[in-house]
């Protein structure tokens, strides 16, 4: 398959980009959408490039509407269930993987089922525990329940990083003097450091889209995140104006096209561990 | 001190999932308005209710036409696309990447977008319908049967397809080219290739992807409820769907944890499988 000529390789090339500008065709839709004046949207016939490229809908869109008080909602509940949940699950891993009490195993298998039940058997009595402690409708009820699936998730994603990681080191370290703290720090953290790095950046990706949650716990703007707060945006409007949702998706959408864009090393190896170890 | 580092772990598990868990249950033989948040002790009239109505199982014939549908769809979509990616192209490292953004994108992103699209005067799809003359009436993508499940199932297969990529694509690279060798000496065109060499190859890692995409598609609430939000009327309303419905449009808390629970019990089956399977890979690498 290596030695293949170049006319053939071009022709692979066509055929499979084209499918890939099919499959990702909605996404660029959403993107010259919402650089389109309102009235190109509904001209027969319609254009497809923007006659005329404006960025009034952006401009529409933080100064006129909630849309800044959402970001800043989605940014302080993601950015506190990510360090939180990786500080708590990389000592749990460590222990996991490096440690040998009875349950341990038991334990393992336990995170991965939590992982995969339901939100919707655990939404309805969290809300209930929350009404009644009085903290539903806060930025830390929707971190707290944001814990029961991330925190799954980055301890089996930090299991499978630390347990393939050669644990000679850190006899050596410990053989030359080294505190078990001292030689998690010097030793362990640097050799898993990519392993955090992109276990966060999945937490974070997580939390970011996370609807269900929200939808239950939260009602007010105050402590709304993006993905409830653009619907909210949808429903509650009187003509549907789909530039400027077209913009808000493109908004919301940007801290992922970062990580996209500077930090793929970080998701392409992070999928490879659970896409095929699970 | 691996205790010690464990324990914040355990207690976050018994605080914010063995507690609700237990809870959930709890609430199950109760009658709960969900207004005042409380209500008489019933016993087991939900799960009566819930084996004898058609509610239930009629929310369990659409959560599996959707699941076998959509899950169907991303399987073939998925292999198909990783053995394309897996050719030799140009700028192959972008196209992989532009791949995988329908699965990274928030599903409130996937729906608007769809949505636009499959708007009934101005969406490019039906514009495309009745100008390319494949149609003289705009399509009603969402709001009729059976266009509606149609719909949700191709949107959940454009948005959940790119798993089955990676995870399909890391599989293939690791199939050694002599496999290929010996099967083109024996005579083998790419179809049999295919079939004897490829698929053989991809077998346990499609058995762990039908498992968790499984698990994943039956429980979708997102996607549907954004896009049909259980209509028309109720024919695209999957369990999840239902279990809402329950708990705030019919203030019947108590009945929406027994379905709640009956989903899990579903599902406890594909998750017993995949945990069986995991240990066993383990035991055996080990």
């Amino acid at each position: 398959m290596k030695r293949s000529s170049p006319w053939k390789r071009l022709l692979v090339s066509l055929l499979v980009w084209s499918i890939v500008l099919v499959v990702i065709f909605p996404l660029i839709w959403m993107i010259l959408t919402s650089i389109k004046p309102q009235t190109e949207l509904f001209r027969i016939p319609p254009s497809f490039w923007p006659g005329e490229i404006t960025f009034e809908h952006y401009a529409t869109l933080f100064k006129e509407t909630p849309f800044p008080q959402y970001l800043r909602n989605s940014v302080i509940i993601s950015a506190s269930t990510t360090i939180l949940v990786i500080v708590v699950a990389v000592a749990g891993a460590y222990s996991l993987t490096r440690f040998a009490y009875p349950g341990r195993d038991r334990l393992a298998i336990l995170v991965l089922f939590t992982y995969l039940l339901p939100s919707v058997v655990l939404v309805l009595p969290l809300y209930l525990t929350m009404v009644k402690a009085g903290i539903a409708n806060t930025l830390s009820s929707l971190v707290i329940a944001y814990t029961t699936f991330a925190l799954p998730y980055a301890l089996w994603l930090l299991r499978s990083f630390m347990a393939s990681m050669p644990e000679e080191l850190e006899w050596a370290a410990l053989v030359d003097g080294a505190s078990r703290t001292g030689a998690f720090i010097d030793v362990v953290l640097p050799q898993t450091l990519p392993g955090i790095i992109s276990t966060a950046l999945f937490t974070f990706i997580l939390a970011w889209n996370e609807y269900f949650y929200a939808l239950i716990l939260v009602n007010s703007d105050e402590a709304r995140p993006v993905t409830t707060g653009v619907i909210t945006m949808l429903v509650s409007s009187f003509n549907i104006e789909w530039s400027l949702l077209m913009a808000a998706a493109v908004a919301m959408s940007l801290p992922l096209i970062i990580i996209f864009v500077f930090l793929q090393g970080y998701l392409v190896k992070g999928f490879a561990t659970t896409g095929t170890k699970g | 001190m691996g205790a010690l580092l464990i324990a914040p772990t355990v207690l976050i598990f018994v605080v914010v999932i063995a507690y609700p868990l237990v809870y959930a249950i709890y609430l199950s033989f109760f009658s709960i308005y969900t207004p005042t948040l409380s209500g008489p002790w019933v016993g087991l009239e939900n799960y009566r209710v819930m084996l004898k109505s058609g509610e239930f199982w009629g929310g369990l014939g659409t959560t599996i036409v959707w699941t076998v549908g959509t899950l169907t769809l991303q399987i073939v979509f998925g292999v198909a696309m990783a053995l394309l990616l897996n050719l030799n192209f140009y700028f192959r490292a972008l196209a992989r990447s532009l791949v995988l953004f329908p699965y990274f994108v928030s599903t409130v992103v996937a729906v608007l977008v769809w949505r636009w699209m499959f708007n009934d005067v101005y969406g490019i799809l039906n514009r495309a319908l009745v100008v390319s003359g494949l149609s003289d009436m705009p399509l009603d993508w969402l709001g009729s049967m059976p266009n509606a499940m149609i719909s949700i199932i191709l949107v959940g297969a454009w948005k959940y397809f790119p798993f089955v990529v990676i995870a399909v694509l890391a599989r293939l690279q690791t199939i050694p080219d002599e496999l290929y060798e010996a099967a083109r000496i024996d005579g083998a065109g790419p179809f049999s290739r295919f079939l004897d060499v490829t698929l053989p190859q991809l077998a346990d890692v499609l058995v762990v992807i039908v498992l968790l995409r499984t698990i994943w598609d039956f429980k979708e609430f997102d996607l549907i409820y954004l896009l049909t939000g259980g209509g028309p009327v109720s024919a695209t309303e999957t369990l999840p769907l239902l279990v809402y419905q329950q708990a705030f449009g019919m203030n019947a808390m108590g009945r929406a944890s027994t379905y709640a629970i009956g989903i899990m019990l579903v599902l406890l089956i594909f998750m017993i499988l995949y945990l069986n399977r995991t240990r066993r890979e383990r035991g055996t690498a080990a």
